[in-house]
């Protein structure tokens, strides 16, 4: 369990960069707020809110998506994994790293969120499990993403990701019914996001977050059987 | 003398696609490595040294074999807490070499005070003491190959697994690694090695093996190879070197080769011209003669001296 709370922690400061470029959209939100007249200008602080908060679920795709192959082209993989670490507790480590830096992001946006909206009216309880759901978003996105780049390059693998995850439900809801769209809850989860309006905050469901949840832990099972036969010593280009 | 990392037969192919063309990057391969000695593993760039050690580790799955490194099948990750790995390329995060050190340590499972007054330790011994403090990504390659070094020796290891230790380190640290490495082996530690440097193999290692296009071509003892079989150096002062064939003059001093039944009639054939014998010892060559002999011959040879 140590050893893959270090390779979390190491990761996060690996993407301190990118994280910092999404902390300054929370603080366009923040300055927005202390500027805006908020009775008048609440739904566009909603707006703003809704899309940074959906930022980090395409950002989580890129995180994922990157993870293994930066390591690999850079060789700093081959340190790590000559340590006593299996590779499952490797992917574990960079799985609990994707989570952790969206959900610094998640933590900040919803500190800033529940000051903004809150003096708006949302419900503050509201703010934190949407939230909530955009940090299961982000671990099952950020999840796929890393299954995927263990056999695609990051481009490859992303693209591929956001088929899956986005596009397969969306589809799947409209020509088949809607309760498709719930099976990879990443697109339900945005859509809770999404929706939630000052009129209607929306309500607590945990199905879609728990299932998300599930689905990280089978593609993590399945992330970490494909990686167990690729050759991590290869050249990437 | 318990083997503590075995090669079984194990063979490795790359497919380059999309024409999904193979290249046999190691053959066949069957070393075993015994505790406690140094063990050097030499040829030229692509012979599938590193690959062999990638397959040790885990890095890599073999096509066909396998082998066994502490007792335990390749690639199993709780036996590696008993190793150190050094590979050719030394590529660490951006840190503090003292963290660094520390962070390696502590994904092998150690920590608390024990790790920190270790990875001190190890750092004054790699001679970076005074810079453990300064991030590596602004070392130059000596110093990050240092780091490399410390990290892999952090935990002590039982067996250590180093890709060109040597390569970018100034001749003082050169030797700093050497006595490094044979105090390890004075306490029990297995080291295997790959170098370039093979004054340096010729130095360290107990046992030499020679790899060339996959294939394991020479295997011995490094004092059996350097032995030019049936050969002794004659050394003389005051005859002419036309007088011997194959002699070499250097600052009046002759040195030849001849048969060992033909030494006393030599040694006469010397007086009988007025000249006087230096020394007589068994003929050396040098492991650059071995590497190059083996290396150069279009199809390898079988494998001698296989131990």
């Amino acid at each position: 369990m140590k050893a893959i709370l270090l390779i979390a922690i190491n990761y996060v400061r690996e993407q301190r960069w990118p994280i910092f470029v999404l902390l300054l959209w929370i603080l366009l939100l923040a300055f927005l707020g202390l500027i805006a007249n908020i009775p008048r200008d609440r739904d566009e602080l909603l707006y703003l809110f809704k899309e940074v908060a959906i930022y980090v679920v395409v950002f989580s795709i890129f995180f994922g998506g990157s993870a293994i192959h930066n390591e690999r082209k850079t060789r700093r993989i081959l340190a790590v994994l000559s340590k006593a670490i299996s590779r499952q507790q490797y992917l574990s480590g960079l799985v609990l790293g994707v989570t952790l830096s969206c959900s610094v992001f998640c933590l900040s946006l919803g500190i800033t969120g529940s000051w903004t909206l809150g003096q708006a009216g949302f419900p503050i309880s509201q703010v934190w499990f949407l939230m909530l759901c955009v940090i299961a978003a982000c671990m099952l996105a950020g999840t796929v993403a890393l299954m995927f780049s263990t056999f695609l390059n990051p481009f490859f693998g992303a693209s591929a990701t956001a088929i899956v995850l986005l596009g397969l439900p969306a589809v799947a809801g409209r020509v088949l019914s809607s309760g498709w769209e719930s099976v990879l809850p990443v697109y339900s989860l945005a859509m809770i996001v999404l929706k939630s309006s000052f009129s209607d905050p929306g309500s607590v469901s945990w199905f879609p977050v728990g299932l998300a949840v599930v689905e990280t832990i089978a593609f993590w099972v399945l992330a970490a059987r494909i990686f167990a036969y690729v050759d991590i010593a290869v050249a990437l280009e | 003398m318990a083997a503590i990392l075995e090669f079984l037969g194990i063979s490795k192919e790359y497919r380059s696609f999309p024409k999904g063309r193979r290249l046999a990057a190691l053959d066949d391969f069957r070393v075993s490595v015994e505790q406690g000695e140094i063990f050097g593993f030499l040829g030229p760039n692509g012979a599938g040294k590193t690959t062999a050690m990638h397959l040790a580790m885990g890095f890599t799955r073999p096509t066909r074999g396998g082998g066994r490194m502490l007792g335990r099948p390749f690639g199993h990750a709780p036996t590696r807490r008993r190793v150190g790995f050094l590979s050719e390329n030394v590529a660490l995060y951006h840190r503090r070499a003292e963290f660094l050190v520390r962070f390696y340590g502590a994904l092998n499972g150690m920590g608390g005070s024990h790790l920190a007054k270790r990875a001190a330790e190890i750092l004054r011994l790699v001679g970076l003491q005074d810079d453990a403090n300064r991030n590596a990504g602004k070392f130059s390659r000596g110093m990050l190959q240092r780091v490399g070094l410390a990290q892999a020796l952090v935990n002590d290891p039982d067996l250590l697994i180093l890709d060109e230790p040597t390569s970018a380190l100034d001749p003082l640290a050169r030797v700093m690694v050497r006595e490094l490495l044979l105090s390890a082996r004075e306490t029990g530690k297995t080291i295997f090695l790959s170098s370039h440097l093979l004054s340096e193999v010729e130095l360290l290692c107990d046992r030499v093996a020679v790899l060339h296009r996959g294939k394991l071509v020479r295997l011995g003892k490094t004092a059996d190879l350097l032995q030019a079989a049936g050969q002794t150096e004659i050394v003389a002062r005051g005859v002419a070197a036309g007088d011997f064939s194959g002699a070499s003059v250097q600052d009046g001093i002759v040195r030849f080769c001849v048969a060992p039944t033909a030494v006393r009639e030599t040694f006469e054939r010397v007086w009988t011209l007025g000249g006087e014998i230096v020394s007589s010892n068994p003929a050396h060559r040098s492991l650059e003669q071995i590497f190059l002999e083996v290396t150069s011959a279009g199809d390898s040879p079988p494998p001698q001296g296989l131990a």
